[in-house]
């Protein structure tokens, strides 16, 4: 069986073999426990109990005491447009504005005040360019990873 | 005493309302519409809901509250830590209202709240304060000036703190006078959003120092005791993550100097019920008066720990009037209390939501856990990140790192990004493992910030996990709320609900 993956934003294809209950993996053997938990035996012998639960695309993995994020990608699945636009980080409200349409920024000048959980985050520009639309204005509300700002690379 | 209102809501209000179901106390919890199916409602003899949207609508709002005690028959209100808890004009407004407050006088509250006049209130008391000028300015404008001319003679790095602050909001730290008027405006804005009161002030900033706290208990027969230190050093954006009691320096000496420091704090404003008192802890063994919390505190459990003594249920005591149970004091073992936050340590620390699909504490010998979430919640931006404390005890201070390294190694929490890996990664610090813990210490042992350390073997483990569960079809059984409609067999409530002629 052949799954693609994203972990860490790097691509990788998984190809377990599969004989009766168990799975395999270079080395690694794995079974499904009963109560829905994966019991893994590395190479080395050593055994992993790991949760997993998935959210959307992507399958949380708790294992050896991490938790893992691991986006899992649909066969034919388009890769996704890779904009220059600012996101908000979380939901929150625009605290204030420090930025006008057509300004030049330089790399890490602070665009924008949020605020979060009562506290204060910066949305500042990932690269030099000029700010070429501003989508929200002080005192908006803002979804999680709407865009907030648009910069243009020059 | 019968009836308690507890005026707050998620792992605080949870912590209460059990105390009150152990004491044989009715209960009364009030919720926003965005609580009502939170663990802290279920807890409570009735639930009460309050009206409105926003926090100042709901949990701050005090006439509502005190409506709803009134209607309902509250005689005392407990108010938890943050939102009503430090606001003299709530505690006032319920001692008016004929009902007991759990916690100290208005007047007390108001002397600490205020941090400039906890501060001449200290000096006048003889406690050590840190060198600093109060500027009691609230012109912005006017502020500013203040501000740069007493910058110039308490010397940089300096720190700005809001007067009526609390948890990190409203403070900066000012490396050079370039930084001053942005941190100027920045506190004072953070201070009016959160606490409506701009006023900013300026200490000395003491790098290396340790944030060692006093809890303390006063009754109303006159007794007034110290149950020793906790050590709180370790914060990220002042904000403390990592709590231990004792301090891993202190000595008897040192810790009776600074109870009784502590309990002359409390005693300059009449003190009663349970208070902490901060100090910072410089090497030289010098201590200065910080604030004065004057509720009961996030990190009382490692307290609670050590000592034996369950001090939310001393200040149910202390507010019947009954004198304090507990007697002689002493320090046994070691606990440490980690905080687990919703947020993402490998991205600045930045506040997380999202469903707890998968929540399943550690278990085992000294361990406890103070939450008021459970599997299934739902983390949302409406309230504090904080998700649950996770507390060890242990017969050495080695032995509560152990326990607390392989506690944060079992607990799975699944859906939304937590703190548990730093968390877990911290107990590897060489200055966390032998006691070196200052304010610093994250910033030092990460400069430039956090990201977990993962072995490649482990990272191969994972995606194995990934692709069992995605090639079982994991996904699409159990757990899922459409499965749950056809529910084969007879179930117990049809069974209980039929009717025998």
């Amino acid at each position: 069986m052949r799954y693609e993956f994203r972990i860490d934003g790097e691509v990788v294809e998984v190809t377990l073999s599969k004989v009766d209950d168990i799975w395999s993996l270079s080395g690694n053997n794995a079974s499904i426990l009963p109560d829905g938990r994966i019991r893994l035996v590395s190479t080395d012998g050593s055994v992993f109990f790991a949760h997993s639960a998935k959210v959307g695309d992507t399958w949380w993995i708790h294992i050896g005491g991490h938790t893992f994020c691991i986006d899992h990608i649909e066969p034919g699945a388009a890769e996704e447009d890779e904009g220059s636009g600012l996101t908000a980080p979380m939901p929150g409200k625009v605290l204030q504005v420090l930025v006008e349409v057509g300004q030049r920024v330089e790399a890490g000048q602070p665009l924008m005040i949020l605020e979060a959980m009562k506290m204060e985050h910066r949305i500042v520009a990932s690269q030099e360019g000029s700010v070429s639309e501003i989508y929200f204005s002080e005192g908006d509300q803002v979804q999680q990873g709407v865009p907030l700002l648009e910069l243009s690379i020059s | 005493m019968s009836t308690i209102l507890v005026a707050n809501r998620g792992e605080i209000a949870c912590r209460i309302l059990r105390a009150c179901n152990e004491a044989g106390y009715s209960s009364i919890a009030i919720y926003a519409d965005n609580d009502a199916n939170s663990l802290f409602v279920e807890l409570a003899t009735t639930s009460v809901r309050l009206e409105g949207e926003s926090i100042a609508e709901t949990y701050l709002n005090q006439n509502q509250i005190l409506k709803i005690a009134d209607q309902y028959g509250a005689d005392a209100i407990h108010p938890g830590f943050g939102f009503l808890s430090e606001r003299a004009d709530f505690a006032q407004a319920v001692i008016d209202a004929g009902i007991s407050w759990i916690g100290p006088s208005s007047k007390a509250i108001e002397m600490m709240g205020d941090k400039m006049t906890a501060r001449t209130t200290m000096k006048a008391a003889g406690v050590p304060v840190i060198p600093g000028e109060e500027i009691e300015e609230d012109d912005e404008h006017e502020a500013l000036i203040a501000i740069k001319s007493a910058s110039e003679r308490v010397g940089f790095p300096l720190l700005l703190k809001a007067s009526s602050g609390g948890g990190g909001k409203g403070m900066r730290v000012v490396n050079s006078s370039e930084e001053l008027d942005d941190a100027v405006s920045g506190a004072r804005r953070e201070a009016i959003a959160a606490f409506g009161d701009g006023r900013v002030y300026v200490e000395r900033l003491l790098s290396g120092a340790k944030h060692v706290e006093i809890q303390i208990l006063a009754d109303t027969h006159g007794r007034i005791i110290h149950l020793g230190e906790r050590e709180c050093s370790i914060q990220r954006r002042h904000q403390k993550v990592f709590e231990e009691a004792p301090c891993p320096t202190m000595t008897p000496d040192l810790r009776e100097k600074m109870g009784q420091a502590a309990i002359l704090a409390a005693q300059a404003v009449d003190y009663v019920g349970a208070g902490t008192v901060e100090f910072l802890l410089a090497s030289s063994g010098e201590f200065f008066f910080l604030e004065m919390n004057t509720r009961i505190q996030v990190e009382h459990p490692v307290t609670e720990m050590v000592t034996g003594v369950d001090i939310v249920r001393e200040q149910l005591r202390i507010s019947e009037g009954e004198p304090m149970s507990c007697g002689e004091l002493s320090i046994r073992g070691h606990s440490i209390e980690v905080r687990l936050y919703a947020e993402d340590a490998s991205n600045n620390f930045l506040p997380a939501i999202g469903p707890l699909v998968v929540f399943k504490p550690p278990v085992g010998p000294g361990v406890r856990l103070d939450t008021g979430v459970r599997e299934g919640d739902e983390v949302t931006p409406n309230y504090d990140p904080m998700l649950a404390k996770l507390v060890v005890w242990a017969p050495s201070r080695s032995e509560a790192l152990q326990r607390m390294r392989r506690a944060l190694e079992d607990f799975v929490v699944l859906g939304t990004t937590t703190n548990l890996r730093f968390l877990r990664e911290l107990c590897d610090q060489e200055d966390v493992i032998n006691g070196s813990t200052d304010t610093t210490l994250i910033d030092r042992a990460w400069p430039y910030g956090w990201s977990p350390n993962i072995s490649n073997s482990l990272s191969e483990a994972a995606l194995m996990v990934a692709g069992i569960s995605e090639g079982s079809g994991k996904h699409r059984k159990s757990n899922s709320s459409d499965a749950s409609i056809d529910n084969g067999p007879i179930s117990p409530f049809s069974t209980l609900s039929r009717r025998y002629p």
